[in-house]
């Protein structure tokens, strides 16, 4: 289009553009700013407006008082001081790294097998087992918590009555998982990979199905084994759909709420509680609503930059903004 | 011999692939699905037998007297359908905003270039990475002050505040993909912008809309935190938090009775996946893979 071309010095003519070019360069530089003014207008007030809000109260000592009154006062960085020395905060930190750390790569690697898998499959099979993943995708995490705290209920659970016939463990029929560190972030760990498996084994069988077989014939004509075939071809044609899966695994496996507040609530004794449940201990149950303030601006900080690398790989690769 | 298999093949046409339907693959195939499905089988196993079934030393795999008692009571407690016209009007409400508001954003992101545009979508994407729990905690204390604590209104706003990102980027892909000549020529039968937007051009993008609605539903439906922290009483409730408030005091979890709730809840979303099967991976890449 004409207008998108920036004129060389040469085709310039005198008398700038014709009336029914200005008449169009006019329209366009109104319409978008209605278009855009509901939105925006909405994003301001309920995003931007309260994330800037946000470090304003990280700053301030707001508590349960403050929301009744009105009254704080500004205490400088006193809440990330307090939180520096604060042992529990360090340990929240570093489990909820390792805790994302686990869930990508059980996901992830239990993905990835069943999109191979789906690739080796017969037609009906193949349905089943797409059915299957679209059944656990669909369910609400507030359903699949309480079917969990089900599965593994003390007396009744019926894990924990295979795990007792197994009888490799010996007799689980009483175990509570939830008194358990070890054990509650087995049980939460299951649940998150049992749900992520779906979005990533669904999207990188699709990106295998966009994979030309002459690729992989031809390494087979070769003589690749079927291991070198995958390691070599597959793998390295999936790899930017594997990266992305992965990314955003690690985006939602850090923010992870639901599943840890309503199977663990964060216990026994804080063994389970990442940031996100810290924060909201801190600020929705104790009402130190400054010092949430504080950890929810580090917990920002860090997803922000992870989500950096994400955004910066979406720009690159040349999607027009 | 597979050498031989693979050169005597057409090259073209049949599409060869890895070996289908082996033994191996087949049986992974089954385990697999037998385990990935246990926990949704178990749910409805448990919501059709009744009491004194659900309780048993050695669990039945089938209840051997099937009841809709725990459907009944699930949805003859008290607060289920006032929680549940909650949830059908903060989900109404979202749906319609986020796509009032995301389509004139989108069709101004798309079909006009002005200066700034690149900024406002690159805001979209970080905005759409930010944690619902970041939003939170000042969300809270501004709806406090504003008494939209506890209002439909409050909730539907942080929803469409949710959903808004996804929904324009989404649509806005839809817009790209109508070829500008459809646009040229209305304009030169002298249509004004906005009869070519209404008239041509949001016709067009209706699956970006059925896209949006579902994202936006979905969403909505599912969340817990928000509405567990905005909505205190009772009355209030949408369905997740109900759902998670299912016990009676006196004889302890109802088992029966929270997974009949949990199935009731998770149908509508089961169905709207199954619906849109085949267009849900392409719409996540559409969405959220690709941005």
């Amino acid at each position: 289009m004409t207008a998108t071309t920036a004129p060389s010095p040469g085709v310039r003519r005198q008398g700038g553009p014709g009336p029914r070019a200005s008449q169009r360069k006019r329209r366009r530089s109104l319409a978008p700013l209605w278009l855009l003014s509901p939105a925006g207008l909405v994003m301001l007030t309920v995003t931007i407006a309260p994330i800037v809000f946000l470090v304003y109260t990280s700053f301030t000592d707001y508590n349960q008082r403050s929301l009744f009154t009105g009254k704080y006062s500004l205490v400088g960085v006193e809440q990330y001081t307090d939180l520096a020395a604060d042992p529990e905060f360090w340990q929240s930190l570093l489990r909820t790294l390792w805790f994302t750390a686990a869930m990508v790569i059980g996901s992830v690697i239990v993905g990835t097998g069943v999109a191979q898998l789906l690739t080796r499959l017969g037609v009906v099979l193949r349905q089943v087992v797409t059915v299957v993943l679209i059944f656990v995708w669909a369910m609400p995490t507030v359903a699949s918590s309480l079917v969990w705290k089900w599965l593994f209920q003390p007396g009744y659970g019926v894990v924990n009555w295979l795990l007792t016939q197994v009888g490799v463990f010996g007799d689980l029929t009483n175990t509570d998982w939830s008194t358990h560190p070890g054990l509650a972030y087995v049980s939460i760990w299951l649940l998150i990979v049992w749900q992520a498996v779906p979005f990533i084994a669904l999207t990188l069988y699709a990106a295998l199905t966009q994979m030309p077989v002459e690729l992989q014939e031809a390494a087979r004509i070769d003589g690749a084994g079927e291991w070198r075939t995958w390691w070599s071809i597959t793998l390295p044609y999936i790899r930017p759909t594997m990266l992305l899966v992965t990314l955003m695994s690690v985006i939602w496996d850090f923010n992870v709420f639901n599943q840890i507040w309503l199977v663990s609530a964060g216990g026994p004794d804080s063994a389970t509680s990442t940031l996100g449940i810290f924060a909201y201990r801190t600020a929705f149950v104790s009402f130190r609503i400054g010092q949430g303030a504080a950890l929810s601006v580090i917990t920002t900080v860090i997803l922000v930059a992870l989500s950096a690398i994400y955004i910066r790989r979406l720009l690159r690769s040349g999607e027009d903004l | 011999m597979s050498t031989i298999q693979a050169m005597s093949a057409p090259l073209r046409g049949r599409r060869v692939g890895p070996p289908k339907g082996g033994p191996l693959s087949n049986t992974l195939a089954i385990l697999f699905s037998l385990v990935w499905i246990f926990p949704i089988y178990w749910m409805v196993n448990t919501a059709f037998k009744p009491r004194s079934e659900a309780l048993t030393e050695t669990p039945l795999f089938l209840p051997e007297s099937p009841t809709l008692d725990n459907f009944d009571a699930a949805i003859n407690q008290t607060s289920f359908l006032v929680d549940l016209r909650n949830s059908l009007i903060v989900v109404g409400g979202t749906v319609l905003l986020a796509i009032l508001l995301g389509i004139f954003a989108a069709a101004a992101l798309s079909r006009f270039r002005f200066r700034g545009r690149r900024t406002i979508m690159v805001v979209i994407l970080v905005v759409q990475m930010l944690p619902a729990s970041a939003l939170l905690i000042p969300t809270f204390m501004v709806f406090n002050e504003l008494g939209l604590l506890g209002t439909y209104f409050g909730l539907i706003l942080a929803y469409v505040a949710l959903v808004l990102p996804f929904s324009v980027w989404v649509m806005r892909g839809f817009f790209i993909a109508i070829p500008v000549e459809i646009e040229e020529a209305a304009r030169i039968d002298g249509a004004s912008t906005w009869q070519v937007l209404t008239r041509i051009l949001f016709p067009l993008v209706a699956p970006g809309v059925i896209a949006t609605s579902i994202f936006a539903f979905i969403t909505a439906w599912n969340d817990y935190l928000i509405a567990y922290t905005f909505m205190k009483d009772q009355s209030q409730y949408t369905l997740p938090v109900w759902l998670a408030s299912f016990s009676t005091p006196l004889t302890g979890t109802d088992f029966g009775g929270q997974m009949a709730g949990s199935v009731i809840f998770s149908l509508p979303v089961v169905v709207f996946f199954l619906l849109i099967q085949r267009k849900l991976v392409s719409g996540m890449s559409a969405g959220a893979v690709k941005g």
